[in-house]
Protein backbone atom coordinates (compact mmCIF):
# COMPACT_ATOMS: atom_id res chain seq x y z
CA UNK A 1 0.00 0.00 0.00
CA UNK A 2 1.59 3.13 -0.75
CA UNK A 3 1.77 6.18 1.91
CA UNK A 4 0.80 9.58 -0.94
CA UNK A 5 -1.84 8.39 -3.69
CA UNK A 6 -2.81 11.99 -5.05
CA UNK A 7 -4.81 10.82 -8.38
CA UNK A 8 -5.79 14.08 -10.65
CA UNK A 9 -5.68 16.75 -7.95
CA UNK A 10 -6.83 19.84 -8.89
CA UNK A 11 -6.51 23.09 -6.48
CA UNK A 12 -7.06 26.29 -7.75
CA UNK A 13 -7.79 29.71 -6.25
CA UNK A 14 -9.83 32.69 -6.62
CA UNK A 15 -8.19 36.35 -6.39
CA UNK A 16 -10.86 38.82 -7.58
CA UNK A 17 -12.64 37.06 -10.69
CA UNK A 18 -9.25 35.69 -11.89
CA UNK A 19 -8.50 31.66 -11.34
CA UNK A 20 -4.66 30.81 -10.57
CA UNK A 21 -4.33 27.07 -11.11
CA UNK A 22 -1.68 26.22 -8.36
CA UNK A 23 -1.99 22.34 -9.24
CA UNK A 24 -3.19 21.06 -12.65
CA UNK A 25 -4.52 17.51 -12.71
CA UNK A 26 -1.45 16.18 -10.34
CA UNK A 27 -1.04 12.40 -10.06
CA UNK A 28 1.67 11.20 -7.55
CA UNK A 29 1.96 8.01 -5.78
CA UNK A 30 4.83 7.35 -3.20
CA UNK A 31 5.70 4.05 -1.20
CA UNK A 32 6.06 2.76 2.05
CA UNK A 33 9.32 3.99 2.59
CA UNK A 34 10.27 6.07 -0.14
CA UNK A 35 11.61 9.64 -0.18
CA UNK A 36 10.44 11.99 -3.13
CA UNK A 37 11.91 15.14 -3.72
CA UNK A 38 9.58 17.69 -5.39
CA UNK A 39 11.63 20.30 -7.31
CA UNK A 40 10.53 23.27 -9.20
CA UNK A 41 10.99 27.17 -9.74
CA UNK A 42 9.12 30.12 -6.97
CA UNK A 43 5.28 29.96 -7.49
CA UNK A 44 5.06 26.01 -8.89
CA UNK A 45 2.71 24.91 -6.63
CA UNK A 46 5.00 22.99 -3.90
CA UNK A 47 3.64 24.10 -0.75
CA UNK A 48 0.25 23.44 -2.71
CA UNK A 49 1.08 20.01 -3.36
CA UNK A 50 2.33 19.11 0.46
CA UNK A 51 -0.52 21.60 2.20
CA UNK A 52 -3.17 19.13 0.14
CA UNK A 53 -1.08 15.66 0.64
CA UNK A 54 -1.13 16.33 4.66
CA UNK A 55 -4.68 17.59 4.83
CA UNK A 56 -4.30 21.29 5.24
CA UNK A 57 -6.32 22.01 1.75
CA UNK A 58 -8.92 20.05 0.72
CA UNK A 59 -8.23 19.76 -3.21
CA UNK A 60 -10.93 21.44 -5.84
CA UNK A 61 -10.75 18.02 -7.89
CA UNK A 62 -9.34 14.58 -7.17
CA UNK A 63 -8.64 12.37 -4.80
CA UNK A 64 -6.06 12.08 -2.19
CA UNK A 65 -5.35 8.93 -0.29
CA UNK A 66 -2.69 8.87 3.03
CA UNK A 67 -1.95 5.45 4.36
CA UNK A 68 -4.98 3.89 2.92
CA UNK A 69 -7.27 6.42 4.38
CA UNK A 70 -9.38 8.90 1.50
CA UNK A 71 -8.90 12.12 2.90
CA UNK A 72 -10.37 14.06 0.00
CA UNK A 73 -14.04 14.11 1.75
CA UNK A 74 -13.04 14.74 5.52
CA UNK A 75 -14.64 17.05 7.91
CA UNK A 76 -12.23 20.19 9.15
CA UNK A 77 -12.30 17.81 12.67
CA UNK A 78 -11.33 14.47 11.24
CA UNK A 79 -8.42 16.46 9.35
CA UNK A 80 -6.97 17.95 12.51
CA UNK A 81 -7.02 14.06 13.88
CA UNK A 82 -5.70 13.18 10.83
CA UNK A 83 -2.90 15.87 10.45
CA UNK A 84 -2.16 15.11 14.46
CA UNK A 85 -1.78 11.31 14.39
CA UNK A 86 -0.53 10.54 10.18
CA UNK A 87 1.22 13.78 9.25
CA UNK A 88 4.49 15.27 10.09
CA UNK A 89 5.24 18.57 8.53
CA UNK A 90 8.32 20.91 8.51
CA UNK A 91 6.56 24.40 7.24
CA UNK A 92 8.56 26.83 5.05
CA UNK A 93 8.78 29.61 7.80
CA UNK A 94 6.97 29.56 10.72
CA UNK A 95 7.53 26.25 12.43
CA UNK A 96 8.14 26.87 16.39
CA UNK A 97 6.53 27.87 19.31
CA UNK A 98 8.70 30.78 20.58
CA UNK A 99 7.65 30.74 23.80
CA UNK A 100 8.34 27.22 24.15
CA UNK A 101 11.65 25.11 24.65
CA UNK A 102 12.79 23.09 21.62
CA UNK A 103 12.11 20.01 23.86
CA UNK A 104 8.41 21.26 24.74
CA UNK A 105 7.99 22.46 21.23
CA UNK A 106 7.78 18.55 20.63
CA UNK A 107 5.96 17.15 23.80
CA UNK A 108 3.61 20.04 22.96
CA UNK A 109 2.28 17.91 19.81
CA UNK A 110 1.87 14.47 21.89
CA UNK A 111 -0.85 16.47 23.98
CA UNK A 112 -3.03 17.19 21.54
CA UNK A 113 -3.62 13.78 21.43
CA UNK A 114 -2.15 12.14 24.76
CA UNK A 115 -0.80 9.26 22.80
CA UNK A 116 1.71 8.80 25.58
CA UNK A 117 2.34 9.39 29.03
CA UNK A 118 3.75 12.64 29.89
CA UNK A 119 7.21 10.87 30.80
CA UNK A 120 7.04 8.25 27.62
CA UNK A 121 6.54 11.55 25.56
CA UNK A 122 9.52 13.74 27.25
CA UNK A 123 11.92 10.49 27.02
CA UNK A 124 10.68 10.24 23.30
CA UNK A 125 11.80 14.15 22.48
CA UNK A 126 14.89 13.95 24.10
CA UNK A 127 15.85 10.58 22.20
CA UNK A 128 14.89 12.63 18.90
CA UNK A 129 16.67 15.83 19.69
CA UNK A 130 19.79 14.01 20.98
CA UNK A 131 19.74 12.04 17.30
CA UNK A 132 19.24 15.34 15.65
CA UNK A 133 22.46 17.06 17.60
CA UNK A 134 20.64 18.82 20.03
CA UNK A 135 20.86 17.13 23.21
CA UNK A 136 22.40 20.47 24.52
CA UNK A 137 19.97 22.89 23.19
CA UNK A 138 16.99 20.96 24.58
CA UNK A 139 15.96 23.69 27.26
CA UNK A 140 16.87 26.53 24.66
CA UNK A 141 13.79 28.67 23.43
CA UNK A 142 13.47 28.98 19.39
CA UNK A 143 15.05 33.01 19.66
CA UNK A 144 18.07 31.11 21.15
CA UNK A 145 18.15 28.83 18.75
CA UNK A 146 20.21 29.47 15.12
CA UNK A 147 18.34 28.61 11.65
CA UNK A 148 19.83 25.24 11.26
CA UNK A 149 19.18 24.21 14.86
CA UNK A 150 15.46 25.71 14.52
CA UNK A 151 15.16 24.13 11.34
CA UNK A 152 16.69 20.30 13.24
CA UNK A 153 13.66 21.30 16.36
CA UNK A 154 11.25 21.07 13.78
CA UNK A 155 12.37 18.11 12.06
CA UNK A 156 11.97 16.40 15.48
CA UNK A 157 8.69 17.83 15.69
CA UNK A 158 7.51 16.15 12.73
CA UNK A 159 8.85 13.25 13.76
CA UNK A 160 7.47 13.30 17.05
CA UNK A 161 4.44 11.15 16.37
CA UNK A 162 5.47 8.70 14.67
CA UNK A 163 3.42 9.80 11.61
CA UNK A 164 3.13 7.23 8.26
CA UNK A 165 4.05 10.87 6.07
CA UNK A 166 6.60 12.93 6.64
CA UNK A 167 6.14 16.51 4.04
CA UNK A 168 9.09 18.76 4.52
CA UNK A 169 9.25 22.33 2.64
CA UNK A 170 12.24 23.71 1.37
CA UNK A 171 14.53 22.45 4.40
CA UNK A 172 17.48 24.25 3.52
CA UNK A 173 16.48 27.60 1.86
CA UNK A 174 17.49 29.41 5.13
CA UNK A 175 20.59 27.74 4.75
CA UNK A 176 23.84 27.95 3.54
CA UNK A 177 25.08 25.20 0.89
CA UNK A 178 27.33 23.06 3.56
CA UNK A 179 24.36 23.07 6.55
CA UNK A 180 21.92 22.23 4.02
CA UNK A 181 23.82 18.99 2.85
CA UNK A 182 23.80 18.49 6.69
CA UNK A 183 20.24 18.67 7.39
CA UNK A 184 19.24 16.81 4.60
CA UNK A 185 21.64 13.78 4.96
CA UNK A 186 19.68 13.99 8.88
CA UNK A 187 16.25 14.03 7.38
CA UNK A 188 17.26 11.52 5.00
CA UNK A 189 19.04 9.00 7.64
CA UNK A 190 16.02 10.05 9.92
CA UNK A 191 13.21 9.20 7.84
CA UNK A 192 14.91 5.86 6.05
CA UNK A 193 15.50 4.68 10.06
CA UNK A 194 11.60 4.19 10.90
CA UNK A 195 11.02 3.82 7.41
CA UNK A 196 8.92 6.70 6.84
CA UNK A 197 7.75 8.31 3.38
CA UNK A 198 8.83 11.45 3.21
CA UNK A 199 8.41 14.44 0.11
CA UNK A 200 10.84 16.70 0.62
CA UNK A 201 10.53 20.31 -1.29
CA UNK A 202 13.44 22.30 -2.61
CA UNK A 203 14.26 24.10 -5.52
CA UNK A 204 17.71 23.75 -4.96
CA UNK A 205 18.82 20.70 -7.70
CA UNK A 206 21.64 19.89 -5.67
CA UNK A 207 19.77 18.82 -2.74
CA UNK A 208 17.59 16.36 -4.16
CA UNK A 209 19.97 13.80 -4.70
CA UNK A 210 19.53 12.83 -1.36
CA UNK A 211 16.25 11.33 -2.38
CA UNK A 212 15.03 7.91 -4.02
CA UNK A 213 13.36 9.60 -7.16
CA UNK A 214 13.16 13.35 -8.10
CA UNK A 215 9.35 14.87 -8.80
CA UNK A 216 9.43 18.44 -10.72
CA UNK A 217 6.75 20.66 -10.68
CA UNK A 218 6.19 23.51 -13.37
CA UNK A 219 3.27 25.91 -13.22
CA UNK A 220 1.08 23.74 -11.54
CA UNK A 221 2.04 20.22 -13.75
CA UNK A 222 4.29 17.53 -12.37
CA UNK A 223 6.94 15.68 -14.45
CA UNK A 224 9.12 12.71 -13.33
CA UNK B 1 0.73 22.43 29.34
CA UNK B 2 0.68 25.13 26.84
CA UNK B 3 -1.06 27.52 29.40
CA UNK B 4 0.87 26.80 32.07
CA UNK B 5 4.31 27.24 30.39
CA UNK B 6 3.13 30.15 28.14
CA UNK B 7 2.62 31.73 31.78
CA UNK B 8 5.68 30.54 33.48
CA UNK B 9 7.34 32.20 30.29
CA UNK B 10 5.37 35.20 30.86
CA UNK B 11 5.57 35.55 34.62
CA UNK B 12 5.32 39.21 34.48
CA UNK B 13 2.70 39.94 32.27
CA UNK B 14 0.13 37.43 34.15
CA UNK B 15 1.39 38.77 37.12
CA UNK B 16 0.65 42.13 36.36
CA UNK B 17 -2.85 41.57 34.89
CA UNK B 18 -3.94 39.32 38.19
CA UNK B 19 -2.70 42.55 40.38
CA UNK B 20 -4.47 44.60 38.03
CA UNK B 21 -7.85 42.73 38.60
CA UNK B 22 -6.65 42.02 42.44
CA UNK B 23 -6.90 46.18 42.78
CA UNK B 24 -10.17 45.95 40.54
CA UNK B 25 -11.56 43.47 43.01
CA UNK B 26 -10.63 44.94 45.70
CA UNK B 27 -12.33 48.23 45.05
CA UNK B 28 -14.81 46.47 44.04
CA UNK B 29 -15.64 44.49 47.62
CA UNK B 30 -14.03 47.23 49.76
CA UNK B 31 -16.39 49.71 48.50
CA UNK B 32 -19.62 47.26 48.61
CA UNK B 33 -18.26 46.67 52.57
CA UNK B 34 -18.29 50.51 52.86
CA UNK B 35 -21.38 50.85 51.35
CA UNK B 36 -23.07 48.26 53.63
CA UNK B 37 -22.13 50.05 56.85
CA UNK B 38 -23.08 52.92 55.46
CA UNK B 39 -26.17 51.56 55.02
CA UNK B 40 -26.56 50.65 58.32
CA UNK B 41 -25.54 54.11 59.98
CA UNK B 42 -28.68 54.99 58.04
CA UNK B 43 -31.18 52.46 58.76
CA UNK B 44 -30.03 49.91 60.25
CA UNK B 45 -32.15 51.02 63.41
CA UNK B 46 -35.00 49.60 60.88
CA UNK B 47 -33.45 46.97 60.04
CA UNK B 48 -32.79 45.19 63.23
CA UNK B 49 -35.49 46.22 65.42
CA UNK B 50 -38.32 43.26 65.89
CA UNK B 51 -41.26 44.56 64.53
CA UNK B 52 -41.49 43.08 60.72
CA UNK B 53 -44.56 45.04 59.75
CA UNK B 54 -44.18 49.17 60.47
CA UNK B 55 -47.63 51.69 60.00
CA UNK B 56 -46.70 55.02 58.91
CA UNK B 57 -48.79 58.17 59.01
CA UNK B 58 -50.03 58.46 55.62
CA UNK B 59 -48.38 62.14 54.98
CA UNK B 60 -45.40 61.24 56.56
CA UNK B 61 -43.84 59.93 53.08
CA UNK B 62 -42.10 56.72 54.50
CA UNK B 63 -40.24 59.54 56.45
CA UNK B 64 -39.87 58.13 60.68
CA UNK B 65 -38.96 61.92 61.07
CA UNK B 66 -42.65 62.88 60.10
CA UNK B 67 -44.80 60.54 60.93
CA UNK B 68 -47.36 60.46 63.88
CA UNK B 69 -50.10 57.85 64.33
CA UNK B 70 -53.21 59.67 66.17
CA UNK B 71 -54.99 57.51 69.00
CA UNK B 72 -58.30 57.12 66.83
CA UNK B 73 -55.34 55.08 63.78
CA UNK B 74 -53.96 53.49 66.51
CA UNK B 75 -56.88 52.02 67.00
CA UNK B 76 -58.12 51.16 63.41
CA UNK B 77 -55.00 49.23 62.93
CA UNK B 78 -55.48 46.92 66.08
CA UNK B 79 -57.94 46.02 65.47
CA UNK B 80 -57.09 44.62 61.74
CA UNK B 81 -57.44 40.93 61.38
CA UNK B 82 -53.61 39.42 61.39
CA UNK B 83 -52.16 40.85 63.91
CA UNK B 84 -49.77 38.89 66.20
CA UNK B 85 -48.65 41.77 68.38
CA UNK B 86 -48.60 45.38 67.98
CA UNK B 87 -46.54 48.00 70.03
CA UNK B 88 -45.92 52.03 69.37
CA UNK B 89 -42.45 52.71 68.76
CA UNK B 90 -41.53 56.58 68.84
CA UNK B 91 -38.68 58.41 67.02
CA UNK B 92 -37.39 61.74 68.08
CA UNK B 93 -33.74 63.81 67.66
CA UNK B 94 -32.70 65.16 70.76
CA UNK B 95 -29.52 67.07 71.55
CA UNK B 96 -27.66 64.80 74.75
CA UNK B 97 -24.71 66.02 76.35
CA UNK B 98 -22.22 62.97 76.12
CA UNK B 99 -18.71 62.19 77.35
CA UNK B 100 -18.41 66.43 78.02
CA UNK B 101 -19.56 67.14 74.83
CA UNK B 102 -23.24 67.90 73.10
CA UNK B 103 -24.60 65.64 69.97
CA UNK B 104 -27.77 65.08 68.08
CA UNK B 105 -28.59 61.51 68.89
CA UNK B 106 -31.46 59.60 67.90
CA UNK B 107 -33.56 58.26 70.53
CA UNK B 108 -36.24 55.44 70.09
CA UNK B 109 -38.95 54.67 72.44
CA UNK B 110 -39.71 50.66 72.08
CA UNK B 111 -42.68 49.48 74.17
CA UNK B 112 -40.51 46.44 76.07
CA UNK B 113 -41.76 43.30 75.20
CA UNK B 114 -43.75 44.22 72.54
CA UNK B 115 -42.28 44.66 68.41
CA UNK B 116 -40.29 47.58 67.82
CA UNK B 117 -37.65 45.70 70.24
CA UNK B 118 -33.51 46.19 69.16
CA UNK B 119 -32.78 42.99 68.33
CA UNK B 120 -28.55 43.51 67.72
CA UNK B 121 -27.90 44.11 71.77
CA UNK B 122 -24.17 42.83 71.72
CA UNK B 123 -23.64 43.73 75.49
CA UNK B 124 -25.00 44.55 78.51
CA UNK B 125 -29.53 44.53 78.70
CA UNK B 126 -32.07 46.00 77.64
CA UNK B 127 -33.33 48.91 79.41
CA UNK B 128 -35.77 48.65 82.17
CA UNK B 129 -36.65 51.86 83.73
CA UNK B 130 -37.28 55.59 82.21
CA UNK B 131 -33.42 56.04 83.41
CA UNK B 132 -31.86 53.49 81.24
CA UNK B 133 -30.99 53.33 77.88
CA UNK B 134 -29.12 51.23 75.01
CA UNK B 135 -26.80 52.91 72.79
CA UNK B 136 -25.01 52.19 69.32
CA UNK B 137 -21.59 50.48 70.28
CA UNK B 138 -20.14 52.51 67.19
CA UNK B 139 -20.25 55.65 69.62
CA UNK B 140 -18.78 53.86 72.32
CA UNK B 141 -16.11 56.32 71.93
CA UNK B 142 -17.73 59.56 71.95
CA UNK B 143 -19.41 59.19 75.56
CA UNK B 144 -21.88 56.60 74.75
CA UNK B 145 -20.60 53.15 76.50
CA UNK B 146 -21.53 50.76 78.95
CA UNK B 147 -21.77 52.35 82.43
CA UNK B 148 -21.53 55.83 80.69
CA UNK B 149 -24.92 58.54 81.83
CA UNK B 150 -25.56 61.07 78.68
CA UNK B 151 -27.88 63.67 79.31
CA UNK B 152 -30.66 64.80 77.68
CA UNK B 153 -30.03 68.43 77.09
CA UNK B 154 -33.67 70.33 76.75
CA UNK B 155 -35.04 69.21 80.46
CA UNK B 156 -31.44 67.72 81.76
CA UNK B 157 -32.84 64.39 81.69
CA UNK B 158 -30.03 61.53 82.31
CA UNK B 159 -29.59 58.51 80.95
CA UNK B 160 -27.55 55.49 82.26
CA UNK B 161 -26.45 52.87 79.28
CA UNK B 162 -26.89 50.07 80.09
CA UNK B 163 -26.62 47.87 77.30
CA UNK B 164 -24.90 48.23 73.68
CA UNK B 165 -26.61 47.47 69.97
CA UNK B 166 -24.49 47.22 66.68
CA UNK B 167 -25.72 47.74 63.29
CA UNK B 168 -28.33 49.73 64.83
CA UNK B 169 -27.60 53.24 64.13
CA UNK B 170 -30.21 55.72 62.69
CA UNK B 171 -29.81 59.22 60.42
CA UNK B 172 -25.85 58.13 61.00
CA UNK B 173 -26.37 59.60 64.41
CA UNK B 174 -25.41 57.98 67.52
CA UNK B 175 -28.57 56.40 68.50
CA UNK B 176 -30.01 55.40 71.69
CA UNK B 177 -33.33 53.05 72.88
CA UNK B 178 -35.19 53.74 75.80
CA UNK B 179 -38.63 52.11 76.82
CA UNK B 180 -41.48 54.59 75.70
CA UNK B 181 -42.45 55.51 79.25
CA UNK B 182 -38.11 57.24 79.45
CA UNK B 183 -39.17 58.50 75.54
CA UNK B 184 -42.66 60.20 76.82
CA UNK B 185 -40.69 61.55 79.44
CA UNK B 186 -38.07 62.77 77.66
CA UNK B 187 -39.96 64.87 74.74
CA UNK B 188 -42.03 65.90 77.88
CA UNK B 189 -39.07 67.71 79.48
CA UNK B 190 -37.79 68.90 76.13
CA UNK B 191 -41.29 70.43 75.77
CA UNK B 192 -43.20 70.90 78.60
CA UNK B 193 -46.03 72.67 76.58
CA UNK B 194 -46.82 69.53 74.70
CA UNK B 195 -49.85 67.55 75.63
CA UNK B 196 -49.39 64.07 74.90
CA UNK B 197 -46.66 62.02 73.18
CA UNK B 198 -47.83 59.73 70.18
CA UNK B 199 -45.67 57.19 68.72
CA UNK B 200 -44.01 58.15 65.12
CA UNK B 201 -44.88 54.28 63.70
CA UNK B 202 -46.73 51.29 65.28
CA UNK B 203 -44.49 48.16 65.02
CA UNK B 204 -46.14 45.06 64.65
CA UNK B 205 -45.73 41.30 63.83
CA UNK B 206 -48.23 39.24 62.36
CA UNK B 207 -50.42 36.33 63.86
CA UNK B 208 -49.51 33.06 62.76
CA UNK B 209 -49.95 32.28 59.09
CA UNK B 210 -50.19 35.59 58.08
CA UNK B 211 -46.80 37.18 56.39
CA UNK B 212 -45.80 40.60 56.87
CA UNK B 213 -46.72 41.31 53.38
CA UNK B 214 -50.27 40.07 53.51
CA UNK B 215 -51.11 42.18 56.90
CA UNK B 216 -49.43 45.46 55.12
CA UNK B 217 -51.68 45.01 52.49
CA UNK B 218 -54.70 44.14 54.96
CA UNK B 219 -53.86 47.34 56.72
CA UNK B 220 -53.50 49.11 53.54
CA UNK B 221 -56.53 48.49 52.19
CA UNK B 222 -58.59 49.17 55.66
CA UNK B 223 -57.42 52.16 57.21
CA UNK B 224 -57.34 55.34 55.78
CA UNK B 225 -54.48 57.63 56.77
CA UNK B 226 -51.84 55.28 56.92
CA UNK B 227 -49.31 53.62 55.46
CA UNK B 228 -48.20 50.12 56.16
CA UNK B 229 -45.00 48.49 55.00
CA UNK B 230 -42.87 45.80 55.61
CA UNK B 231 -39.33 45.93 57.51
CA UNK B 232 -37.13 45.57 54.49
CA UNK B 233 -39.46 48.58 52.35
CA UNK B 234 -39.25 50.46 55.31
CA UNK B 235 -35.51 50.14 55.26
CA UNK B 236 -35.24 50.23 51.59
CA UNK B 237 -37.91 53.58 51.04
CA UNK B 238 -36.46 55.46 53.87
CA UNK B 239 -35.52 59.00 52.47
CA UNK B 240 -31.99 59.14 50.14
CA UNK B 241 -31.48 55.55 50.67
CA UNK B 242 -33.17 54.79 47.12
CA UNK B 243 -31.06 57.12 45.45
CA UNK B 244 -27.67 56.00 47.57
CA UNK B 245 -28.53 52.62 46.43
CA UNK B 246 -28.77 53.39 43.09
CA UNK B 247 -25.15 55.70 43.12
CA UNK B 248 -23.27 52.74 44.26
CA UNK B 249 -24.54 50.32 42.33
CA UNK B 250 -24.02 52.04 39.38
CA UNK B 251 -20.27 52.67 40.47
CA UNK B 252 -20.39 49.16 41.34
CA UNK B 253 -21.63 48.05 38.02
CA UNK B 254 -19.01 50.45 36.18
CA UNK B 255 -15.95 48.90 38.36
CA UNK B 256 -17.12 44.96 37.14
CA UNK B 257 -17.60 46.11 33.45
CA UNK B 258 -13.73 47.60 34.03
CA UNK B 259 -13.17 44.34 35.25
CA UNK B 260 -14.92 42.42 32.17
CA UNK B 261 -12.86 44.91 29.58
CA UNK B 262 -9.06 44.75 31.44
CA UNK B 263 -9.50 40.90 31.04
CA UNK B 264 -11.11 40.91 27.27
CA UNK B 265 -8.50 43.51 26.15
CA UNK B 266 -5.36 41.64 27.68
CA UNK B 267 -6.47 38.62 26.43
CA UNK B 268 -7.02 39.46 22.83
CA UNK B 269 -3.95 41.37 22.75
CA UNK B 270 -1.42 38.50 23.75
CA UNK B 271 -3.72 35.98 21.70
CA UNK B 272 -3.31 38.28 18.65
CA UNK B 273 0.92 38.39 19.44
CA UNK B 274 0.54 34.64 19.11
CA UNK B 275 -1.69 34.04 16.67
CA UNK B 276 1.11 32.26 14.25
CA UNK B 277 1.68 30.23 16.90
CA UNK B 278 -1.78 29.08 17.29
CA UNK B 279 -2.22 28.55 13.93
CA UNK B 280 0.81 26.65 13.82
CA UNK B 281 -0.46 24.45 16.31
CA UNK B 282 -3.47 23.97 14.51
CA UNK B 283 -2.02 22.87 11.29
CA UNK B 284 -0.02 20.44 13.25
CA UNK B 285 -2.83 18.52 15.22
CA UNK B 286 -4.44 20.79 17.87
CA UNK B 287 -8.04 20.88 18.04
CA UNK B 288 -9.90 24.26 18.62
CA UNK B 289 -10.98 22.89 21.73
CA UNK B 290 -7.02 22.22 23.09
CA UNK B 291 -6.53 26.04 21.98
CA UNK B 292 -9.65 27.34 23.69
CA UNK B 293 -9.07 25.21 26.84
CA UNK B 294 -5.63 26.85 27.03
CA UNK B 295 -6.91 30.20 27.03
CA UNK B 296 -9.55 29.25 29.11
CA UNK B 297 -7.59 28.06 32.14
CA UNK B 298 -5.42 31.26 31.91
CA UNK B 299 -8.39 32.81 32.49
CA UNK B 300 -9.40 31.16 35.16
CA UNK B 301 -5.73 31.71 36.82
CA UNK B 302 -5.41 35.62 36.92
CA UNK B 303 -9.03 35.50 38.04
CA UNK B 304 -8.53 33.35 40.57
CA UNK B 305 -5.00 35.30 41.32
CA UNK B 306 -7.18 38.01 41.23
CA UNK B 307 -10.01 37.09 43.58
CA UNK B 308 -7.51 36.08 46.02
CA UNK B 309 -5.21 39.29 45.99
CA UNK B 310 -8.52 41.48 46.18
CA UNK B 311 -9.31 39.57 49.33
CA UNK B 312 -6.09 39.57 51.31
CA UNK B 313 -6.30 43.65 50.23
CA UNK B 314 -9.98 43.96 51.40
CA UNK B 315 -9.08 42.19 55.11
CA UNK B 316 -6.14 44.63 55.22
CA UNK B 317 -7.78 47.77 54.05
CA UNK B 318 -10.98 46.79 56.50
CA UNK B 319 -8.65 45.73 59.25
CA UNK B 320 -6.64 49.33 58.73
CA UNK B 321 -10.05 51.68 58.17
CA UNK B 322 -11.29 50.29 61.73
CA UNK B 323 -11.86 53.78 62.65
CA UNK B 324 -15.13 56.28 61.79
CA UNK B 325 -17.67 53.99 60.25
CA UNK B 326 -17.49 50.29 61.28
CA UNK B 327 -16.98 48.11 58.14
CA UNK B 328 -17.57 44.42 57.83
CA UNK B 329 -17.98 42.10 54.59
CA UNK B 330 -21.31 40.75 53.82
CA UNK B 331 -21.18 37.54 53.06
CA UNK B 332 -24.22 36.85 50.22
CA UNK B 333 -22.71 40.02 48.79
CA UNK B 334 -19.45 39.07 48.17
CA UNK B 335 -19.90 35.88 46.64
CA UNK B 336 -22.22 37.19 44.24
CA UNK B 337 -19.91 39.90 43.01
CA UNK B 338 -16.78 37.05 43.26
CA UNK B 339 -19.78 35.01 40.81
CA UNK B 340 -20.13 37.96 38.64
CA UNK B 341 -16.50 38.79 37.94
CA UNK B 342 -15.76 35.33 37.28
CA UNK B 343 -18.93 35.70 34.25
CA UNK B 344 -17.49 39.38 33.22
CA UNK B 345 -14.24 37.59 32.39
CA UNK B 346 -15.48 35.08 30.33
CA UNK B 347 -17.77 37.76 28.51
CA UNK B 348 -14.97 39.90 28.45
CA UNK B 349 -12.74 37.05 26.57
CA UNK B 350 -14.83 35.88 24.40
CA UNK B 351 -14.16 38.12 21.53
CA UNK B 352 -10.96 36.38 22.12
CA UNK B 353 -12.13 32.95 21.89
CA UNK B 354 -14.46 33.12 19.15
CA UNK B 355 -10.95 34.66 17.13
CA UNK B 356 -9.39 31.51 18.04
CA UNK B 357 -12.08 28.94 17.20
CA UNK B 358 -12.24 30.86 13.62
CA UNK B 359 -8.88 30.03 12.76
CA UNK B 360 -8.10 28.62 9.66
CA UNK B 361 -5.05 26.46 9.86
CA UNK B 362 -4.15 26.48 6.18
CA UNK B 363 -2.64 29.93 7.29
CA UNK B 364 0.05 28.25 7.94
CA UNK B 365 1.24 28.18 4.38
CA UNK B 366 -0.84 31.18 3.26
CA UNK B 367 -0.44 33.52 6.29
CA UNK B 368 -2.30 36.02 5.15
CA UNK B 369 -4.98 36.94 7.44
CA UNK B 370 -2.10 36.78 10.33
CA UNK B 371 -1.49 39.56 12.44
CA UNK B 372 -4.59 41.37 11.71
CA UNK B 373 -8.11 40.70 13.52
CA UNK B 374 -10.03 39.70 10.37
N1 LIG C 1 -4.06 31.49 -0.75
C1 LIG C 1 -3.76 31.73 -2.04
N2 LIG C 1 -4.56 32.52 -2.78
C2 LIG C 1 -4.28 32.76 -4.07
N3 LIG C 1 -3.25 32.25 -4.70
C3 LIG C 1 -2.42 31.45 -4.04
C4 LIG C 1 -2.62 31.14 -2.68
N4 LIG C 1 -1.64 30.33 -2.24
C5 LIG C 1 -0.84 30.12 -3.31
N5 LIG C 1 -1.32 30.80 -4.39
C6 LIG C 1 -0.72 30.77 -5.73
O1 LIG C 1 -0.62 29.44 -6.13
C7 LIG C 1 0.60 29.22 -6.82
C8 LIG C 1 1.38 28.11 -6.16
O2 LIG C 1 1.80 28.54 -4.86
P1 LIG C 1 2.72 27.68 -3.92
O3 LIG C 1 2.83 28.37 -2.62
O4 LIG C 1 2.27 26.27 -3.91
O5 LIG C 1 4.13 27.79 -4.67
P2 LIG C 1 5.56 27.21 -4.26
O6 LIG C 1 5.96 26.28 -5.34
O7 LIG C 1 5.51 26.66 -2.90
O8 LIG C 1 6.46 28.50 -4.29
P3 LIG C 1 7.75 28.85 -3.40
O9 LIG C 1 8.88 28.04 -3.92
O10 LIG C 1 7.95 30.31 -3.65
O11 LIG C 1 7.41 28.54 -2.02
C9 LIG C 1 1.33 30.56 -6.83
O12 LIG C 1 1.09 31.17 -8.08
C10 LIG C 1 0.66 31.34 -5.73
O13 LIG C 1 0.67 32.71 -6.04
MG1 LIG D 1 6.34 27.13 -1.09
Amino acid sequence: MPALELTNVRKTYTSGDAEIVALDHATLSVAEDEIVALVGPSGSGKTTLLSISGGLLTPTEGEVVVGGRDISGYSAQQLTEFRRSSVGFVFQSVNLVPFLTARENLVVVNDFGRRRGRKEARARAEKLLDELGLQRRMDNLPGQLSGGERQRVAIGRALMNEPDLVLIDEPTSALDTKLGEQVMELIVSEVKGRSTAAVIVTHDARMAHYADRTVTITDGVLAA
Amino acid sequence: MLAGLEMRRAKLRFGLLAGAVGLLVFLILFQQALFGSLLSSFTGALEHQSGTVLVYSAEARKNLAGSVILPPQQAAVTAVDGIGAAAPLGEATLTVEAGGEEANASVFGFAPGGPGEPTRLVAGRLPEGTGEAVASREDRDAGFDLGDTVTSVKGEVPLKIVGLTERSRYSVSPTLWVTFDGYTALRRAANPDAKAVLPSVMALTPAEGVSPAQLATRINDQVDGVEALTRSEAVAQSPGVAATTTSFQLILGLALVVVALVIGFFFLIITVQKLPSLVLLRAVGASTGYLVRAILVQIAAVVVGGLVIGAVLTYAGIAAASTGLPISVDVATSVALVAAVIVLALIGSLFTLVRVARLDPADVVSRQSLGGLS
